[in-house]
């Protein structure tokens, strides 16, 4: 079985930087994997560890992309290869130009058997990509699924809504979104690491892909809410004494 | 003037169809409901406010809720709503995001408020894990958006109201995902936002059975309890109802004590309106002090059962 999981790299959010006029700015912002993204690299590692095959790692997005130390840290986690698709207009793009070209991408990487997406990004979390790359590529596609396993060429997997859990079979090929404790995302060993460096990466820009449709949203603002004025009083310490003024602040609030 | 007339509905619960109808009525001038399901729900769905009621059919043994992507695409296809509106369920959300692929659009997501003055359609959501407020217009023909709960309140049910309602034929999935099985998940439905004191439990809680001092510190001062998403989606330690944050809950209790919790924007924004906030955690640096109003430097389990102490002997 050939799987494609796709990844995001998003700013740090930890770095965020709010400015004067509540705008806000990643310049000094680290970038990294998206968090339920790499459960999803995960999941598509096991999956064909069990079934057998192998994992493409596939990402479309701004320069970061060429950043050697996420390159190494994405083929780190067992992926054979990645394929990125890499232009400044892919780092604002919205859910449907993303599943655009990652269709396009899953298209000419061929043969590929089933899209495996994390439950969302760690950006904006709409939890859209794998619903709409589904639906271009005109293959069955699911979120929420909490369990695979393949099974006479089919899958069978759990999906995980609010109050029901469905045990569905899944013709392949197919796109699933996993949720984000399908399994822990693992950590890389040395020798991963060093060996990631050797694996294949293929990179593509739009052209290659025959270009992406126009944005379907216009972004109007992006403003960081106002912060309720906390008091900050912290007590540096867990002595008796301390634990004690702790609790008086606590006590009056009772 | 709005240009916002037709506003379809599509969701799966009885209390989000009344509040997506009352949003629809404020946004449009005609609500039209695609319901799938029980044909006994049509006359409820019609007194929660939809003028129309298109009824797709029922779901059984060899139809699942998805097999009416393909009959809801015809529909859009052929009459062009405007805006439509999902409930924010998981299924509701695929169901979105590929209705929106086959019109080449995206989805508006988690949308707290609309905005439907000018000549188009704007929402806001929170990006960057609740570190940013977004607002957005869509430039699509039909808007999709999958409408946060809570935004609008239900109007209450009118049982003289009258609507049109219309069976739709269905159309067969040209693919599709077979149902084998379904079970309930387990789960209490405590409800966090009507607490007014909570004590939430990060990471920094080693294991499941120090809960019970988190639990009787509850019990002692009337608090709910609640927790970090690891806590509850990554050990299972509590339900995914118990949850806070950008992802789970958000809420304004009076008092909220967090006890191992290092204090992440995504976490933060579900309760950085509580009325006054306490924090334990070990860690100098954690992002929780700066957004606290009191903290303590200090190992939960020190300073807990001091506290329960304190407590037990002020009664
Ligand atoms: C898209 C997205 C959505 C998310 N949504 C949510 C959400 O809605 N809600 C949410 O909570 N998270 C959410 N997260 C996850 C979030 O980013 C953090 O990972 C999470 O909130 C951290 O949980 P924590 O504070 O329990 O754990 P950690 O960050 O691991 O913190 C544990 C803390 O415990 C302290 N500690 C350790 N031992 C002790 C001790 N003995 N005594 C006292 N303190 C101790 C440590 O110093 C540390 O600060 C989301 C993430 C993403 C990517």
């Amino acid at each position: 079985m050939k799987i494609a999981v796709c990844y995001k790299l998003v700013p740090d959010e930890q770095d965020i930087v709010i400015n004067g006029d509540h705008t806000i700015s990643f310049d000094k912002a680290e970038w990294k994997i998206g968090q339920y993204d790499l459960v999803a690299v995960e999941a598509a590692m096991r999956l064909a560890e069990v079934a057998g095959g192998t994992v493409s790692a596939l990402s479309a997005g701004g320069k970061q992309l060429e950043n050697s130390k996420l390159k190494k840290n994405i083929l780190s986690r067992g992926p054979v290869d990645a394929y990125m698709i890499i232009d400044e207009t892919m780092s604002d793009a919205d859910s449907y130009q993303t599943a655009y070209v990652l269709a396009k991408a899953i298209e000419k990487i061929k043969d590929v058997d089933l899209v495996v997406c994390g439950e969302g990004s760690s950006d904006m979390y709409a939890q859209q990509v794998g619903s709409q790359i589904g639906e271009l590529l005109q293959w069955p596609s699911v979120n929420a699924i909490g369990t695979i396993t393949l099974a006479d060429g089919k899958l069978i997997a759990e999906r995980m809504l609010e109050t029901e859990v469905e045990v569905l079979e899944i013709p392949i090929p197919a796109v699933i979104s996993v949720t984000s404790d399908i399994f822990q995302a693992r950590i890389a060993n040395l020798k991963d690491i060093l060996e990631a460096g050797k694996k294949p990466v293929v990179r593509w820009d739009l052209d290659d892909i025959g270009g992406v449709p126009e944005m379907s949203t216009n972004v109007l603002s992006v403003l960081a809410p106002p912060q309720a004025d906390r008091r900050r009083v912290i007590i540096g310490g867990d002595s008796g004494d301390q634990i004690n003024e702790f609790y008086e602040h606590l006590r009056k609030e009772l | 003037m709005s240009r916002v007339k037709d506003v379809w509905v599509f969701t799966e619960k009885q209390e989000s169809i009344a509040e997506l109808c009352a949003g629809a009525r404020q946004l449009g001038e005609r609500v039209t409901v695609l319901a799938v399901g029980s044909r006994d729900r049509i006359e409820r769905i019609i007194a929660f406010g939809a003028d129309r009621v298109f009824y797709l059919g029922d779901t059984g043994a060899d139809r699942t809720v998805e097999d009416y992507a393909f009959t809801l695409s015809k529909l859009i296809e052929e009459e062009a709503p405007d805006l439509f509106l999902f409930g924010a369920t998981k299924r509701c959300r695929h169901m979105a995001g590929r209705l929106a692929a086959r019109q080449r659009t995206s989805v508006l997501s988690d949308i707290m408020e609309f905005l439907t003055d000018k000549d188009e359609i704007q929402g806001t959501q929170m990006v960057y894990g609740g570190a940013a407020v977004r607002t957005l217009a869509s430039k699509s023909a039909t808007v999709f958006s999958v409408v946060g709960s809570g935004v609008f309140t239900s109007l209450p049910e009118d049982a003289d109201r009258e609507g049109d309602v219309r069976a739709v034929d269905f159309v067969e999935p040209a693919y599709r995902v077979r149902c084998m099985e379904k079970r309930e998940r387990g789960g209490t439905s405590v409800d966090l936002t009507a607490a007014k004191r909570v004590i939430a439990v990060g990471r920094g809680i080693a294991k499941e059975e120090d809960l019970k001092m988190i639990e009787e510190l509850a019990r002692l001062i009337g608090a709910e309890i609640g927790c970090t998403r690891p806590i509850s989606e990554g050990v299972n330690w509590m339900g995914r109802e118990r949850y806070i944050g950008v992802s789970g809950v958000m809420f304004k209790p009076e008092l909220y004590i967090a006890i191992g919790i290092s204090g992440q924007i995504q976490h933060m924004v579900g309760c950085n309106q509580s009325g006054v906030i306490f924090a334990i955690n070990t860690d100098t640096a954690a992002k929780i002090f700066s957004q606290s109003d009191y903290g303590i430097v200090g190992d939960l389990y020190t300073v807990v059962p001091v506290l329960l102490e304190k407590i037990r002997a002020a009664r």
